[in-house]
């Protein structure tokens, strides 16, 4: 099918099926587009037969390099903002890496207002924002304060309602527009943190968090809460760990996704602690590493899978539960996609939990730490396949010159290595995907209710392994959760006799030595179970010690994910070359690319106003790329 | 104390001297409340006996841990099946085709089996049925190639191996597991992964397709099933021996240990071989298994037999030059190194104590003389120069580069090396082999060493046996036959097996009940074949991908044994691999009559 039919087809689908959960024509009023978060916009100006005439509408900052200048090298710029319905001003407003609230006018990005939390900065942990949240509150008067409310949670765990028209903190809400996530000062600022957007459904906001979770056997707990939106008083908690005392954290610290009409939320939760060592914590560590579907209004458990048991690899559950229509052999059913780091997707009813895809148990190899009892078997779908094969043998070593390749085959034959769910030993041990996936919280993005998800992902082989800890250990750096660029991080897991020591597989002039590409961008028919293309995605021209002038696409790790249109359009920054693209979503043909200051690890959003379409990117950076910062916001639309 | 708890006490004590072992019923039911017979019910311990593993989790050299064996046994026509000894912490699992597994901790013994949906039946069914709808586009020769080299380590259509997978990612599993010792041709390596991918994903889109297995039978109401648990997930059980002194011989293929298993009492000894100072890890095929995280293969233990002389047991390592003797008395193991030759195989010991053997890879059969302390080596004929040159060529081969000997990268013609497999001797002394990739077999005369050479008109002769009559039973193994030579008429007889696409891979005969005993590896089945009736008998396993390696049989007793390990072993249910011996049960229960477990495709 030619990209303009599939586009027709897709559009014709929405009008017709009345199950859409229809992304707005014009808006973009949640953080993932809906609430389900597909990642979907119905909007086709812009599309295959006009992408390459995109330019620059307009370009926004912040401001933050000015103000907070020392502070930026710290920060990632993970921003996806929403525009407001017209009732609400009509203003697009996103949150900065300080927690900054900025509304700007959608068609010029002149700010109309702002508001900063003035956050406490003195945690280790480096500062994003991916969104804020929306949501009109009925028990408001109409031309009262705070109708319209903006809701934002910061960094240092303060859940934040303003009004939408100005920027003025709801005094109602909370104490004074506010609401203090943690009782006390209980850890050191920035152990326990938010990035994600608080999610808001009939009068509920539910939030997680973001934990350190490699750090302490028993790093703090994972626990839920949700609010009410009118004052902010606690409704319900959830600790994902059923209070497990051996444990703590399986936090959820990437974007829920909720199903209002059947009030349901759907939590991805992370791992329990440690990431590494679950010797303190035999079993299956429920509901940790799972999706688990709570009942909006009182927290009650619903269903849950847990996609990974006893992890040991730090596979969080990383991306929004998408939701969409499964419509397959005259059946149509409400269904949710999950996304993982190991690069499996799971396909349920989301009703039910009843998988729509077979899951089988794949046995998984043991470990050869005393005392540590892996899950004998790990779930995995009899489709859709792997959006990575987890092997990497000798023979498939990588380098640009033979003798680096001799030297990674060396490297990769020494490894320990029994594929997927290989635990980490006191020898090196090849953990593919690491832990920055595979799939990552950027999601996927689903093409309207065609059931073809358009992912990115990460395809980097990490090495690992366990060091018996010394008497006295070298101080922890918990800024980031993954080694940076060419290095290796070590974790001292404090209350276990081990040291966790990670690094990416790479030659010595730190190339990778899995095969590229090393970032990839693929489309999956969920209906049908099978990849329909793959591409790689990023250029490596920036990633060596010289940058080359021309554009060598090998794909590069890549953290934000992508959007989808009804033009035909995949648009994704992502990558670590400044490159903000457009991709055919029928082929994987990159029909558009443009570059930007500095990375966008972000996830763009589209809309319409007053008759243009928008495509908008956050250029800022990230703190574990180490290439460079800014606080850049870029809109780009067709000539008027 | 008071006169109503001197009573209570009176009663229990009573009560142990009249139930000396509690005892459990369990009547199974289905859901309308109509007993079901032959349901599998699987007695379980809770816990293992604490054991000694010092020695890298293993047991130190000698030392005798206990294994706590697992019971299986079929309900009857009333849906009833008695444990003895139920007393201790057990769990239980009741599984029957068709319906959903039950475990349980605690139980009065009344249980109702749920049925599964359709869609969950068929995926339950096991990998040989699955095959079996696999025809790789029509081309039966490919898909015997497809099976020579890739089930003899892995059930192939179990439920992970037919999820969908890109032709790429199927491309890299074939090359690492040639990387591993597979040798499926390279010109088949896209073709291959293009057919999986597209016949597997038919069968998932279209499971109606996939037949159902054989139903369940009354004879295994006689039997009872025993279960014990040797080595860890990183162990390979390989093959056996019944030994007079009434343990039974188990060697760990993949970590160097001989397991001396009492199964009177679960007691079971360990026995490190050693290795000489000097020796590589992997031996002669050091570069195989690099990645693995625990390897303690110097030797690489693989085949058993005794000397009817003095008991002393003598063992084939295949990646040495070498032949094993281990006294059970002493303890003590010799090592008589072998002067050429590589890769001892198979191993029978003859009436005159001369311990013959296969060399799988340098195509040759060895026989050593106790008395004397040598070998002779016997060069089975190649079929052309270049195989010729090649053998030849093999102590240049592992001489030259013994850190990264090349793996081979056979054509579909050329098919490698021929490789002597299974050897037996015949009742009137000949000695007989069979040569996988050749399809051939071998014999012997030792008094005149004299080789006769016959054309074997099936694929993949594996291991063979000969019966008390001197018939010799082959297992055909890509061609899922079980297969009688006669050598006094020179003639072949097949008989297709009872389940369809099973990949024979051992197998043994009872000669004193003249049944031959087939293990497969696709099906969870052992295979019992009535050599007069020529009817055979099916013994569903109680582990999922149970992958039978070898099978030996305890004619005094009528015990049946066989070891189950997949490669890598923790692919098999449980995870552990385990000797199996199924028995007729002493308080024989009503046998149950006909076949219980009709085709319910249209359950719920």
């Amino acid at each position: 099918m030619k990209p303009g039919c599939l586009a027709l087809a897709l559009g014709m689908a929405l009008i017709l099926n009345p199950l859409t959960v229809a992304a707005a024509e014009d808006g973009w009023i949640y953080y993932g587009g809906d609430q389900g978060g597909r990642h979907y916009s119905a909007n086709r100006q812009i599309n295959t037969d006009n992408v390459t005439d995109l330019e620059v509408a307009w370009m926004s900052r912040s401001g933050d390099v000015e103000t907070y200048a020392e502070a930026m090298v710290n920060t990632s710029g993970q921003t996806t903002p929403i525009l407001l319905p017209r009732e609400a001003g009509e203003s697009l407003v996103y949150c900065t890496p300080f927690n900054r609230v900025i509304a700007l006018d959608p068609a010029t990005g002149k700010q109309r207002w702002s508001a900063d939390p003035q956050i406490d900065r003195s945690g280790d942990r480096s500062l994003r924002c991916r969104g804020i949240s929306y949501a009109e509150e009925k028990s408001v008067a109409v031309g009262s304060a705070c109708r319209y409310r903006i809701f934002s949670a910061t960094q240092d765990r303060r859940l934040i309602a303003l009004d939408a028209l100005d920027g003025k903190a709801c005094k109602g809400f909370g104490i004074n527009g506010e609401v203090k996530l943690e009782p006390s000062a209980a850890y050191k600022t920035g152990v326990v943190s938010s990035s994600a957007a608080p999610v808001v459904a009939n009068g509920v906001i539910v939030l997680g968090s973001t934990i350190v979770d490699f750090v302490k056997s028993k790093s703090p707990r994972g626990t839920v809460k949700a609010f009410s939106s009118l004052d902010g008083k606690l409704l319900w908690e959830f600790d994902p760990l059923l209070g497990n005392k051996d444990s703590g954290s399986a936090n959820v610290w990437s974007q829920m996704s909720v199903d209002e009409e059947n009030k349901l939320i759907y939590l991805p939760t992370s791992a329990p602690s440690p990431d590494y060592y679950g010797k303190a914590r035999p079993g299956n560590n429920l509901y940790a590493n799972s999706i688990v579907a709570l009942d909006l209004n009182s927290g009650a458990v619903r269903w849950y899978f847990q996609h990974v048991r006893h992890d040991l690899w730090d596979y969080d559950s990383p991306a929004q539960p998408i939701l969409f229509e499964w419509n397959k052999d005259g059946k149509r059913i409400p269904a949710l996609a999950l996304l993982t780091k190991q690069s499996l997707i799971f396909v349920f009813n989301r009703l039910t939990g009843e998988p729509l895809w077979e899951i089988t148990e794949r046995p998984a190899p043991p470990s050869l730490i005393p005392g540590e009892k892996p899950s004998a078997s790990q779930p995995w779908p009899i489709a859709p396949p792997p959006l990575i094969d987890a092997f990497l043998m000798p023979d498939q070593a990588w380098g640009i010159a033979s003798f680096e390749k001799m030297a990674c085959a060396d490297q990769i034959s020494k490894l320990h290595n029994l594929g997927l769910f290989t635990p980490l030993s006191e020898t090196l041990t090849l953990m593919y995907p690491g832990s920055l996936g595979g799939a990552n919280w950027g999601g996927g993005a689903l093409l309207g209710n065609s059931g073809k998800l358009l992912v990115n992902i990460n395809n980097l082989a990490f090495t690992g392994k366990l060091i018996r800890t010394p008497e006295s250990p070298a101080g922890n750096d918990t800024k980031v959760d993954h080694p940076g660029a060419g290095k290796r991080m070590q974790v001292t897991m404090q209350g276990t006799p081990y040291t966790v020591d990670i690094g990416a597989l790479q030659s010595p002039f730190g190339i990778p030595c899995n095969p590229p590409p090393w970032g990839k961008l693929v489309s999956v028919d969920l209906i049908n179970g099978k990849i329909d293309w793959e591409v790689a995605l990023g250029s490596i021209h920036e990633m060596g010690p010289l940058k080359l002038p021309f554009q060598v696409n090998w794909g590069t790790p890549n953290l934000g994910g992508g959007i989808a249109t009804a033009g035909g359009l995949f648009f994704i920054g992502a990558t670590m070359d400044r490159q903000f693209r457009a991709f055919d979503t029928a082929t994987g043909e990159q029909l558009w690319r443009y570059q930007l200051p500095v990375d966008a690890t972000a996830t763009p959003m589209t809309y319409s106003y007053k008759g243009r379409q928008y495509v908008v990117i956050n250029s800022g950076g990230h703190y574990m790329f180490k290439r460079g910062y800014g606080d850049y916001l870029y809109a780009f639309a067709l000539p008027q | 104390m008071n006169n109503l708890t001197k009573l209570l006490i009176a009663i229990g004590l009573l009560f142990v001297a009249i139930n000396p072992a509690h005892s459990l019923t369990f009547t199974v039911t289905n859901e309308a409340g109509q007993p079901l017979a032959l349901v599998m019910v699987s007695r379980i311990v809770l816990k293992q006996p604490a054991t000694n593993l010092a020695d890298g989790g293993y047991a130190p050299n000698g030392v005798t841990n206990t294994t706590a064996a697992e019971v299986t046994r079929f309900s009857n026509a009333q849906g009833q099946v008695v444990f003895k000894d139920a007393g201790k912490a057990y769990r239980y699992r009741l599984r029957a085709p068709g319906y959903v597994d039950i475990q349980l901790t605690k139980t009065d013994g009344n249980v109702v089996l749920r049925k599964m949906t359709a869609e969950q039946h068929i995926a339950s069914f096991p990998s040989n049925v699955w095959l079996s709808k696999m025809d790789f586009g029509g081309d039966a020769e490919l898909k015997k190639t497809f099976q020579l080299n890739c089930v003899f380590c892995h059930q192939q259509a179990s439920p992970f191996m037919r999820g969908e997978r890109t032709e790429e990612q199927w491309i890299s599993i074939i090359e690492r597991m040639n990387s591993y010792g597979s040798r499926l041709p390279d010109g088949d390596h896209k073709k291959v992964a293009e057919l999986l991918r597209k016949e597997y994903r038919h069968l998932r889109e279209n499971p109606e397709q996939v037949p159902t297995p054989l139903a369940w039978e009354g004879h295994l109401s006689e039997i009872e099933m025993t279960e014990w648990q040797i080595g860890d997930s990183f162990s390979q059980m390989h093959d056996f021996l019944i030994h007079p002194d009434g343990n039974i011989y188990i060697g760990d293929n993949l970590q160097d240990r001989i397991y001396a298993l009492n199964p009177e009492n679960g007691d079971y000894t360990v026995f490190k071989v050693p290795h000489n100072t000097d020796a590589k890890l992997g031996g002669i095929l050091g570069n195989r298994f690099t990645t693995f995280p625990k390897m303690d293969n110097y030797l690489g233990v693989h085949s058993f037999a005794y000397s009817k002389k003095d008991g002393n047991i003598f063992i084939t390592p295949s990646l040495q030059q070498a032949l094993l003797e281990f006294n059970p008395r002493s303890r003590e193991f010799t090592v008589h190194e072998m002067p050429e030759g590589f890769y001892p195989h198979t191993i029978r010991i003859d009436d005159k104590d001369r311990v013959w053997f296969t060399l799988a890879l340098s195509s040759q059969v060895a026989m050593f003389d106790r008395q004397k302390k040598e070998f002779k080596l016997y060069d089975l004929p190649t079929r052309g120069i270049k195989e010729w040159v090649t053998i030849k060529a093999l102590p240049l081969i592992f001489w030259m580069d013994p850190e990264n000997r090349p793996t081979p990268a056979p054509d579909r013609d050329g098919m490698g090396l021929p490789m002597p497999y299974g050897i037996d001797v015949a009742p009137d002394g000949n000695i007989w082999v069979a040569r996988l990739y050749a399809n051939d077999l071998a014999m012997i005369n030792p008094d005149t060493d004299e080789i006769t050479m016959l054309d074997f008109p099936f694929g993949g002769p594996r291991r063979l046996r000969a019966d008390a009559d001197g018939n010799i039973w082959i297992v055909a193994f890509q061609d899922s036959l079980l297969v009688k030579y006669d050598p006094k008429t020179a003639q072949y007889s097949k008989y297709e097996l009872p389940v369809v696409n099973e990949v024979p891979y051992s197998l043994n005969v009872d000669k004193q009940k003249n049944v031959v005993w087939v293990n497969g590896n696709q099906s969870d089945t052992l295979l019992a074949f009535d050599i007069a009736t020529e009817k055979w008998k099916v013994y569903p396993l109680p582990k999922q991908r149970f992958f039978g390696r070898d099978v030996e049989i305890d004619e005094q007793s009528g015990a049946v044994y066989v070891t189950n390990s997949h490669f890598p072993t923790w692919q098999s249910e449980g995870g552990i691999p385990t000797l199996l011996r199924i028995m007729p049960v002493e308080d024989q229960q009503e046998e149950v009559t006909g076949t219980i477990f009709e085709p319910q495709l249209d359950a719920q």
